[in-house]
């Protein structure tokens, strides 16, 4: 498989706070590649060095063979690069349809008219059709968080990242957005995806990576990384070994 | 074209026509066409400004640079190269959009109000820059010589035009491309260039359309004085006009501007017999409208009716 994306010795923080050191990894084409990590181990600030919110200070980001280390994020989105909001940010005065397409537009550089189509598939994919003409403002939860991927959807996005989908959601609606998840990997996605609910990452991801301090600890098939020392280590502590008997 | 927006579009084209013909018949006194004259202007300002703060988010305090910068051009150009006012009147138009470009890369990646005290400092800048500047006579100012004189009806038909120009060309721009990408910034800038909009090139497009047509309006406006001054021309009371007619009017609405236009000219008149309060009469009645109805006349209508004239929502298929 084609390598899609490349984090080389990326350095990167806010400010005088270093959050990444040395990160390094690869994502390929059509893989739904996980993150984890305690909290404060840099996968937002990763995300954020990924989209372009923040530059690194040192090392190179590649996307589809081109640097992308100092690109501006709505040069990225136009690039490829589709992304969801952990808090879903809709544009509340435009509808669910205007908010696909804007996307379509600007995103997937369509003319409006090319655009349509594209929206409108965005959302019979993620279930919102008959919501199409609503306020966005106006809608539920779930519903936010289905708009966020048909928005990036709706970019045509090369590589999908989704940041904690399925944060804030019952259980029944966790279940409804996994399907949705599970429905773009079939169709060949490439995903990133950060989430807490371990349970689901690792059913649904093809590679996990586990970020401790601001680089990858470990990277591999997701149930070996899981049961690896390190990362019971990283989340529940080091075991004292006096303690146990 | 939808059937409702080609009603709208029909009544526009039946006003705006019954407009055009009313100076011809003579019936309206020289008072009247002055204060028709101003409502026009006014129209195209207060649209101007809507589309930078209705619909751009970008807050101008420095409309006078535009209209002092083109009454100055139209007077350079006309009075002491004695070429025809259409040059002046181009001449303008290009000088205030390149203004506004050459400022967009300084003042645009400034947000709220920081940008909006920017463009009223540039603007008392140009002002100090004009006061000492001999080319323009100083602060001794020009007259505005242009031959043939044209007629208070033939300067209204003028300004007419391009009020409805650019009411046409701000409908054009929300129907387009740029429309959608302008209400996505106005609701959240950063979450719009996730999804692939240059934040920056649309606040420029906007900057420099405003700059153009307000241009192209101030150099009417001085054609219709005669004569002009930097202490006048780059005075902040054209902006405060201006603020004052969109908020009445309604901004973010399609016709809010010339409705506030409308109010503001008529109130302004009729509160000159009160010369001195006026300014603080017309202050109130602002304050009194951003606190009970803050949508302005047309969104308060708009709102409580349920309707939107001039809607530029996109339908989905269904």
């Amino acid at each position: 498989m084609e390598t899609i994306l490349q984090f080389k010795n990326v350095y990167a923080g806010y400010g005088r706070v270093q959050v990444l050191a040395d990160l390094s990894f690869e994502v390929k084409t059509g893989e739904v590649f996980g993150v984890i990590g305690p909290n404060g181990c840099g996968k937002t600030t990763m995300f954020n060095a990924l989209l372009g919110l923040i530059t690194p200070s040192r090392g190179e980001i590649r996307f589809g063979g081109a640097d992308i280390t100092r690109k501006s994020p709505d040069e990225r989105c136009r690039m490829g690069i589709g992304r969801t909001y952990q808090v879903p940010r809709p544009f509340e005065h435009m509808t669910v349809f205007e908010n696909v397409l804007l996307a379509a537009v600007y995103g997937g550089r369509h003319s409006e008219k090319s655009g349509y189509p594209v929206a409108e598939a965005a959302l019979r994919r993620t279930g919102l059709s008959g919501k199409r003409n609503l306020p966005s403002g106006k809608l539920t939860l779930l519903d936010r968080k289905r708009l966020e991927i048909a928005r990036a959807l709706g970019t045509e996005p090369k590589l999908l990242l989704l940041d904690e989908v399925a944060a804030g959601l019952t259980e029944s609606e966790v279940h409804d957005v996994m399907a949705l998840v599970e429905s773009l990997k079939q169709d060949g996605q490439t995903i990133i995806w950060i989430e807490h609910v371990i349970e689901t990452m690792v059913k649904s991801t093809d590679t996990l990576m586990c970020m401790s301090t601001g680089t990858q600890l470990l990277v591999g098939e997701p149930a070996a990384v899981m049961d690896s020392k390190e990362v019971e280590e990283v989340y529940l502590g080091v075991e004292d070994e006096a303690d146990v008997c | 074209m939808s059937r409702r927006m080609k009603t709208e579009y029909g009544v526009f084209a039946v006003v705006l026509a019954v407009l055009f013909v009313l100076p011809l018949t003579g019936a309206a006194s020289d008072n009247a066409m002055r204060i028709a004259f101003n409502i026009a202007l006014y129209a195209v300002f207060a649209q101007m400004w809507n589309l930078m703060c209705g619909y751009a988010g970008l807050l101008s305090l420095g409309q006078q640079m535009f209209i002092g910068v083109s009454g100055y051009a139209t007077a350079v150009v006309c009075t002491s190269y004695g070429m025809p006012f259409v040059l002046g009147l181009l001449v303008s138009g290009v000088v205030s959009a390149l203004l506004a470009l050459f400022l967009s890369v300084l003042l645009l990646r400034m947000r709220g109000l920081y940008f909006a005290i920017a463009t009223w400092i540039v603007s008392e800048m140009i002002k100090i820059l004009f006061t000492g500047w001999k080319l323009v006579n100083y602060a001794g100012g020009m007259t505005i010589r242009v031959t043939p004189y044209p007629t208070l009806s033939q300067q209204f038909m003028l300004i007419l035009a391009l009020a409805a120009a650019s009411f046409l060309l701000v409908q054009a721009m929300l129907r387009s491309k740029i429309g959608l990408g302008l209400a996505a910034m106005r609701d959240d800038p950063d979450a719009a260039a996730g999804l692939g909009v240059n934040i920056f090139k649309m606040k420029t497009l906007c900057f420099t359309v405003c700059g153009f047509v307000t241009g192209i309006g101030g150099s009417i406006a001085y054609l219709n004085r005669l004569s002009v001054f930097p202490n006048g021309a780059f005075a902040i009371d054209w902006t405060i006009a201006i603020v004052f007619a969109v908020i009445i009017g309604g901004t973010s609405t399609a016709t809010g501007p010339i409705v506030g236009a409308f109010v503001y000219v008529l109130l302004f008149n009729f509160l000159s017999r009160y010369a001195g309060y006026s300014n603080i009469i017309l202050g109130v009645i602002a304050i009194a409208v951003i606190v009970v109805a803050p949508k302005g006349i047309m969104g308060t209508l708009q709102n409580r009716f349920k309707f939107e004239l001039f809607s530029s929502t996109r339908p989905s298929l269904d």
